[in-house]
């Protein structure tokens, strides 16, 4: 063999073992990409990232268990706390994806929000009045002794979800998508896009779905067990704006849940109409609801 | 020098008998038969469009929004991307003048309408046991019930040298003999019929089936080996094993395999990947007898040689310790936050809604690919006449390739499940297969992931 050919074959060895190896490489791990929104100041100038924060960073904080429990709590109310919820509702039914999921009534600038005057109480409300009008209205239960261990567990993880931005920025989230109020709903309609598109999971009488320990699975969404009718989910519009940002879950390939995105807002309207205005608990409290006026067209009282 | 001489002049001519068997040996494998077919024979076309659904032809001859039949399907080999071709009567871009000898040749044999080998992402060696009276049916079908669609087939991705078609007819010759279905004679006709559908339309092997160094299927019926319907991966998916082992099909039963083929979902599994594909496009339209045969012939397929027939005892502690809330690993706290709504504690999912974890043969498999690849891509139930909707579940890729392995190690190894351990790396290759997948092509030109 002449030179020229013993050095070819050595160069195409060379090569090719490079190949190999580059080609055996293992491709480089990707990091986690979290959902994160820009944080403002009074002057609206862009401070800083809020970034939706992962349970499996919750071990790291000093009241981990606290924070954990309060977790539970959201996700299990019922089960966790039957003396206080009458529904077969927990938070988590409606605060999608354990209040981590923008405009699915998320917890992210929930923190910040209290105190303050409320419309319907027509004063100021802290956070643990709020979270005992949920307990009333939409769970129809008892509230919660603001000392509870349960009660400061759940601001726990409410405070937790906040990552503590200063109280004067503002978090660029939305708690509820936007819906046209102006749009007349046709409960006739909404009662048969409700077959078509909810009754899968929330039953054709709207009675939800428990698992075999009888645990929810699916809220129910009308009747005995549901909501009451001071619940901000009995409100046409109110409702509109969660289902056609979050229902159906299971409908895409992206999302917490896979939700939304697949009714208009005129269909959102016409299911919300039908469901909320199916017979549900009624509230006691409201003679006091919205004393000082300013009562939305689609109070249910 | 003299030697190099030889060799290379050896090689030339070796080259040049293989070149030209390769034009002549296709030519050998259509058949010459010069039948006419009456087009107007609905009771045949109606026939033809079951064996269609049987073969399930629509599932790769159609890209996703693209028109029925036109083609345009990415199919992902080692190599490169295979597109489907446009296979609607029209004359231009599809078989329209197709003769029924060109359409026999090209569907049980490989060799298309101009002679050329046909790549086995087409498979003909399952169809090779279809008989000719069918195949006049489906050409029937083609011809007279299928809309023309004008569209271009698309060029593979294969890189060249690679992708020259000729070996493709010495290919042939090797694996994808002219054979007839035999039936089983200490199996009655249900199984029978079970097994000609499994063997030759419903081309099953060509996904549960491994292949060899040659892409070949390495059985293409029980008789030719342990390998045959033993699982295989394919287009990044784990086509589960169907052998009556552990991790095949020993944990079904026939009700339940009837309930899958026949609507996608169980109360305890759902279709995904490109099974749901088939029961989608093919399997739902199948005659209850046809599912039972089907379901029969696959409960009765025995476990491979040495594999396990049964999966150790093992007692549920997973349940508990979500329920009070004793968070044992990473895996179990990001189960919680992403998994739990539909999956919930028990792993139990919800009865046709959101498939279970625990008990699922998809879950713990020995291959965890396409555990990982439907949690980065997310997936779909099949649509069916049996449920109002359709379920997804929704993609995870924005979890890091490290808490895509704990957690699905948390799923694989929690409840009574058990299997192999999955590692970061593996997620990394999947997320990278996932992303390089060529996309689909149909008639308007837009290009699909």
């Amino acid at each position: 063999m002449n030179k020229t050919v013993k050095w070819s074959v050595i160069a195409t060895a060379v090569i090719a073992v490079g190949v190999g190896i580059y080609l055996a490489q293992p491709p480089a791990l990707t990091e986690a990409s979290p959902i994160s929104f820009e944080i403002l100041d009074k002057e609206k100038n862009v401070v800083g990232q809020y970034i939706v924060p992962d349970d499996t960073a919750i071990p790291q904080e000093p009241n981990a268990q606290e924070i954990l429990y309060g977790k539970r709590l959201m996700n299990e109310t019922k089960r966790l706390l039957p003396e206080h919820v009458g529904a077969s509702m927990n938070c988590s039914s409606c605060h999608v994806a354990q209040g981590k999921l923008n405009m699915g009534a998320p917890y992210f600038t929930t923190s910040n929000s209290y105190p303050r005057v409320m419309p319907r109480a027509g004063k100021e409300v802290d956070l643990t009045g709020r979270i005992n009008g949920c307990f009333q209205r939409s769970m129809n239960g008892k509230p919660l002794d603001p000392d509870s261990r349960e009660m400061k567990a759940m601001i726990a993880y409410i405070d937790w979800v906040g990552q503590k931005v200063p109280k004067d920025q503002k978090v660029q989230i939305q708690n509820a998508g936007k819906i046209n109020e102006n749009l007349v709903p046709d409960p006739m309609k909404g009662k048969v896009l409700y077959t078509a598109q909810c009754a899968s999971c929330h039953g054709d009488n709207g009675e939800g779905l428990k698992d075999s320990r009888g645990d929810i699975v699916f809220p129910p969404l009308w009747g005995d067990e549901s909501f009451n009718i001071g619940a901000g989910m009995a409100r046409t519009y109110k409702a509109a704006a969660f289902i056609k940002y979050n229902m159906p879950m299971g409908v895409q390939q992206h999302g917490a849940w896979g939700q939304g995105g697949v009714l208009s807002d005129q269909e959102a309207v016409d299911i919300a109409e039908y469901f909320t205005h199916m017979p549900r608990p009624d509230f006691a409290g409201k003679i006091n609801d919205w004393a000082k006026g300013n009562k939305p067209k689609d109070a249910r009282y | 020098m003299r030697i190099l001489h030889k060799s290379l002049i050896a090689a030339a001519v070796l080259f040049a008998v293989a070149y030209g068997g390769a034009a002549v040996l296709p030519k050998t494998r259509v058949p010459d038969t010069v039948t006419s077919v009456d087009l107007n024979n609905d009771e045949l076309i109606k026939r033809g469009a079951y064996i269609a659904r049987t073969a399930d032809c629509v599932a790769c001859h159609t890209s996703p929004n693209g028109a029925e039949y036109a083609g345009g399907l990415a199919m992902e080999t080692p190599v490169g991307a295979i597109y489907s071709t446009n296979i609607t009567p029209d004359k231009e871009t599809g078989i329209g003048n197709y003769s029924l000898a060109q359409f026999i040749g090209a569907v049980k044999h490989g060799v298309r309408g101009d002679g050329q080998a046909l790549y086995p992402a087409m498979p003909y060696p399952s169809y090779a046991i279809m008989p000719d009276e069918d195949l006049t049916a489906l050409y029937a079908y083609f011809m007279a019930d299928v809309k023309p669609v004008k569209q271009q087939n698309a060029d593979s991705t294969i890189p060249p040298v690679l992708n020259w078609r000729w070996p493709m007819a010495w290919w042939q010759l090797v694996f994808a003999p002219e054979r007839d279905f035999v039936p089983d004679p200490n199996a009655d006709e249900e199984i029978n019929r079970g097994a000609y559908l499994v063997e030759g339309p419903g081309h099953c092997s060509a996904c549960h089936t491994p292949r060899g160094i040659a892409y070949q299927e390495l059985a293409l019926k029980l008789s030719d080996g342990d390998e045959f319907l033993s699982g295989a991966v394919i287009d990044g998916w784990r086509a589960k094993s169907l052998r009556g082992e552990a991790r095949g099909l020993a944990s079904w039963s026939q009700e339940e395999l009837e309930q899958f083929l026949s609507t996608g979902r169980t109360d305890k599994v759902a279709a995904f990947g490109a099974m749901a594909d088939v029961v989608q496009h093919s399997t739902q339209y199948f005659t209850p007898e046809d599912i039972s045969s089907m379901a029969k012939y696959l409960k009765n397929l025995p476990p491979v040689k040495g594999r396990e027939t049964s999966m150790a005892a093992k007692t549920d502690t997973t349940t508990g310790d979500l329920l009070n809330g004793n968070y044992t690993s990473r895996g179990a706290l990001l189960y919680t936050e992403h998994c739990t709504t539909c999956h919930r504690a028990d792993g139990k999912g919800v009865e046709r809604i959101f498939p279970a974890l625990d008990g699922n043969s998809a879950i713990f498999a020995n291959n965890a690919q396409s555990v990982i690849q439907i949690t980065l891509e997310g997936g779909k139930m099949p649509e069916t006449s049996a449920d109002r909707m359709a379920f997804t579940m929704p993609a995870f890729n924005h979890l890091s390739d490290r808490d895509l392995a704990e957690v699905i190690n948390f799923i694989r190894n929690s409840w009574t499940n058990q299997a192999p351990e999955v590692k970061a790396v593996d997620i990394a290759k999947i997320r990278h297969f996932v992303s390089g997948k060529a996309p689909h092509i149909n008639a308007t030109g837009d290009q699909h992931e």
